[in-house]
């Protein structure tokens, strides 16, 4: 929490502000508690790209994906369909062969990932492709870390 | 009128059912995924588990026990079989979300 404050760019602007003026103002600015509601809640905790850095994951983000990958049935299988269309989109078939999966299952699957924003389908009626959405890329590093957890097996 | 302490007692059970469908979905991810997530899904399922197989036992034993027991089990059973019922339909929607 104290690094938060210390990297607050709002803190600077109270420096900034008490250096500048000496003015009774500032005195009273000091005195006053100066916690406001986004000092206290975790960066990144109420939005989706706040974080930005490759390397760590949105926190929030990697809780979702961690429940619809972990917390439900065939979970196992999304997360593998999450790591085959990162690298290039497939469509639904494809997905099916490499995986050796069954189509319908693999369409049920694309379907609730699609509905969660986690990959998106191209334009196209026949044989479209998905892809990872932009906010799955963001945070990819979140899904490796759950694939290392499921190994080979 | 409606018996809300059999109410409650089905209510129950139909928690426990539910909080099965859920506990088999996370063991089977467990197996695959082991991690603090997966582990962490399982135990709180299991304690909700817990809480309802102690509540049936509890309010069966205050059930039978004695007559004056009874009656008082009776006049407060509504209150059980509101918790009850509200559990039942947030597992419910719960089992729907894990085996979507």
């Amino acid at each position: 929490m104290q690094s938060y404050l210390l990297n607050d760019p709002k803190e600077e602007q109270k420096e900034f502000f008490i250096t500048d003026t000496n003015s009774e103002q500032s005195v009273f600015a000091v005195t006053l508690p100066v916690f406001s509601f986004p000092d206290v809640i975790p960066r990144g905790l109420f939005s989706f790209s706040g974080t930005g850095a490759e390397s760590s994951p949105n926190p929030r983000f990697k809780m979702i994906l961690w429940a619809i990958i972990a917390g439900t049935r065939g979970g196992v299988n999304r997360a593998k369909i999450l790591n085959l269309v990162k690298e290039t989109p497939m469509n639904a078939n494809k997905i099916a062969t490499v995986l050796n999966l069954d189509h319908k299952t693999v369409i049920h699957h694309v379907k609730i990932l699609a509905k969660n924003e986690l990959i998106v389908k191209a334009e196209k009626d026949y044989g479209a492709e998905y892809q990872l959405t932009q906010i799955m890329k963001e945070n990819q590093s979140a899904l490796e870390e759950i694939m290392l957890k499921i190994g080979t097996k | 009128m409606i018996d809300f302490m059999l109410a409650a007692v089905v209510s129950a059970f139909l928690n426990i059912g539910l909080l099965l469908v859920v506990i088999a979905t996370y063991v089977q991810n467990m197996q695959v995924i082991r991690s603090y997530y997966t582990s962490g899904l399982v135990l709180v399922a299991a304690l909700l588990m817990i809480q309802n197989i102690v509540i049936v036992l509890f309010w069966s034993t205050l059930y039978m026990d004695d007559k004056a027991l009874m009656m008082s089990a009776d006049m407060v059973s509504h209150y059980l079989f509101a918790i009850n019922i509200i559990q039942t339909i947030g597992l419910s929607v719960l089992v729907w979300i894990t085996r979507r």
